[in-house]
């Protein structure tokens, strides 16, 4: 029992670093400009198809596919922000229905494209097992996780002591002020849609390095991306990693000690828990509006 | 000149009504099918073997011709609904496709309050046929993939097993069934649903290794389901002595894309690969495949291809006795007795009783049928997994 119950731990641990690096784009871009972008998943899944056709193309491994992930899902995102910067009314709803449509285009460009069959690295570096002692997983599941810490604690960094980071913050916080501070917002803005995308190709690179992709799988990153950023609070990067490894372990544990059939049931009672007890989520502050 | 003009008349009038004939014998087909969406790889296959169909079918019958509409249900039961309504309108006199049995209840709901036969492969639900429509048929069901499950489980001589299947409708019922038959028969079986979302089954993995420690897994879900799966066991390695699945997983196209997780692999599957066609139907349909598609059929093509041309041949008789619009091809179909490329298919109250699918098992670089003995191309490679 305890064997499994570590291994569940680990798994958990893994899954939940992976859920982060998917959730942070989504939380950044909600957190800075109040957008909820629905088509967030569906970037992350682009920079999933561009690895699997750097891997099928040139028969190396997906990892060397982050540059030309970087290059296509920034462009997709700064053209998303142009978009979602045209709406100019009632800009929180509208810019939910316009992100919606977008992430329906992405997916059938998608199955255009790439058709609707499955994919998955045929990387066997990435494959391989890596055995501690009762813990077992891929190779890319703990390199992944460790580059999902990192980009998270350089996002931090980032936010908190650069003078762009603080410009993102401060229209977060009071748009009209910040402009009277002679930050530009519609640039601040554009930054972090840019970031987002920069976010979503690692994230991408490492769903098809350990995982299944398939042009349907967007919308579900996008659904567990957004319970992520709400059980984090607006605007929380350390919440957004807490939030994962929270939503990552429980699952495990779930499907452990009850059923894995019970295991997206668990996610959602977290969530609702938390919305209940906590309206501001684990690490939001009251008075935040999302 | 007035009697030249007359005679110009009525030559006209003939040939028009000799083309109106010729245009009345060419009958509409409506397919529903999900092109997009989550079901998009499977329906693609479902409506290549359709479009084969077609094609041999107006080569070869010679009195009638059918056209298919197609429309794109987009892997949704309400899509499929107004699919099937948006076809009717469009004079479809029957429908043929639909994959999933929560799109295709609804999709035939909905044909048969508007009185038109809905023909499947797609849907393994008892349910479809238990509402008791006159309209609906299907070619396939949960039992003859079943018997193929079961069977060679005994072939096997396995004494416990942990079945790790899907929590949606089809899947469920097939992983319930099964566990039935292998209980009444003594064996030990634990059962692991999981939900279609989960990404990472090396918990549910870990318990068959750790708690079950039994002699096989078996895996009822879908390709993206089978390769998180494997690849699970693949690190975990548990101490088990055959991965079974079920369908689209025996296939040349998991073969391809997916080397490593395949080897030794069980899946139920119609034909060897490559594919080998020794009847007259057979061989006319591989050749028309790989004229349209060039590259091999694999099992959905051919399940489409075979509900497809059940349905034509059932319109063309109808139509030779005048009873298209009588409910004669819904008669037609119910009265069907054919041997097909996958068996011979009757039908009671809908369902064809008499499927029973076979095993293949990924050997090298070929698909084997390994189960039933007087189907199979070669012996199973027991015990044999793929790390």
């Amino acid at each position: 029992m305890t064997d499994l119950i570590l291994q569940a731990l680990y798994s958990g641990l893994l899954q939940g670093g992976s859920y982060a690096l998917i959730a942070l784009g989504l939380a950044l871009v909600f957190g800075t400009t109040k957008v909820i972008n629905l088509a967030h998943g569906e970037l992350v899944l682009l920079a999933a198809y561009i690895a699997y056709t750097v891997e099928s193309g040139l028969g190396v491994n997906p990892v060397l596919a982050i540059p030309a992930a970087l290059v296509i899902v920034c462009i997709s995102a700064v053209i998303m922000y142009f978009l979602v910067s045209m709406v100019k009314t009632d800009r929180e709803l509208n810019s939910l229905i316009l992100t919606y449509g977008l992430g329906v285009i992405l997916t059938n460009a998608i199955l255009l494209i790439w058709s609707a069959d499955i994919r998955s690295t045929s990387s066997a570096w990435l494959q391989d097992a890596i055995v501690v002692g009762p813990l077992y997983s891929m190779r890319s599941e703990p390199m992944f996780f460790i580059v999902s810490v990192v980009l998270m604690g350089g996002l931090w960094w980032w936010l908190s002591r650069s003078w762009y980071g603080r410009a993102v913050r401060a229209v977060a916080g009071n748009r009209d002020a910040a402009r009277l501070m002679g930050i530009n917002p519609r640039r601040t803005e554009l930054v972090s849609f840019v970031i987002a995308g920069i976010l979503a190709s690692f994230a991408g690179v490492a769903i098809f390095s350990y995982g299944v992709i398939q042009p349907s799988l967007g919308h579900v990153l996008t659904i567990k991306a957004f319970v992520i950023t709400v059980l984090a609070g607006i605007g929380s990067i350390p919440g957004v990693l807490v939030g994962a490894l929270l939503l990552g372990v429980a699952e495990a544990l779930t499907v452990t000690l009850a059923s894995s059939a019970l295991q997206e049931l668990v996610g959602m009672i977290l969530f609702l828990l938390v919305l209940f007890v906590m309206p501001n989520g684990l690490f939001g502050r009251a008075g935040r509006r999302g | 000149m007035k009697k030249l003009i007359k005679h110009i008349g009525l030559a006209a009038l003939a040939l028009s009504l000799h083309s109106g004939a010729v245009l009345a014998d060419e009958f509409l087909v409506g397919e529903d099918e999900p092109l997009t969406g989550a079901l998009a790889r499977v329906g693609m296959g479902m409506h290549e073997g359709i479009s084969v169909a077609v094609e041999v079918f107006n080569q070869t019958n010679g009195k009638h011709t059918v056209k298919v509409l197609t429309e794109d249900n987009e892997s949704s039961p309400a899509k499929a609904i107004a699919a099937v309504e948006k076809l009717a309108s469009q004079g479809v006199v029957a429908f043929t496709g639909g994959y999933g049995s929560n799109n295709i209840g609804p999709a035939s709901d909905a044909a048969n309050k508007l009185g038109l036969p809905y023909i499947t492969s797609g849907g393994v639900d008892n349910g479809l046929v238990q509402r008791g429509y006159k309209t609906f048929f299907r070619i396939n069901n949960t039992a003859g993939y079943q018997k193929a499950m079961v069977g060679v489980l005994d072939d096997m001589k396995v004494k416990s097993a942990s079945v790790i299947y899907s929590t949606k409708e089809a899947t469920a019922h097939l992983a319930e069934d099964v566990e039935k038959d292998l209980t009444a028969k003594g064996m030990k079986v634990g059962m692991h649903p999981f939900d279609p979302g989960i990404s990472d089954f090396k918990p549910i993995v870990n318990k068959v290794r750790l708690r079950d420690k039994s002699d096989v897994i078996l895996m009822v879900g879908y390709e993206n389901d089978y390769v998180g799966i494997l690849r699970a066991a693949k690190v975990l390695k548990p101490d088990v002595k055959a991965m079974i699945g079920v369908w689209s997983l025996a296939t040349p196209k998991m073969a391809a894309d997916f080397p490593d997780l395949m080897p030794k692999v069980y899946g139920t599957a119609l034909l060897p690969y490559p594919a080998t066609f020794k009847t007259e139907e057979g061989k006319r349909f591989y050749d028309a495949y790989k004229k349209l598609y060039k590259k091999d059929p694999d099992y959905l093509g051919q399940f489409g291809y075979v509900q497809s041309m059940i349905l034509f041949n059932a319109i063309a008789r109808a139509a030779d006795k005048g009873t298209i619009k009588s409910g004669g091809i819904a008669q037609e179909l119910a009265a069907t007795d054919a041997n097909t490329l996958i068996g011979r298919v009757q039908f009671t109250n809908g369902d064809n009783l008499n499927f029973v699918h076979h095993m293949g098992q990924h050997q090298g670089d070929r698909i084997q049928i390994v189960w039933p003995k007087d189907a199979a191309t070669a012996d199973m490679q027991y015990p044999g997994v793929p790390w």
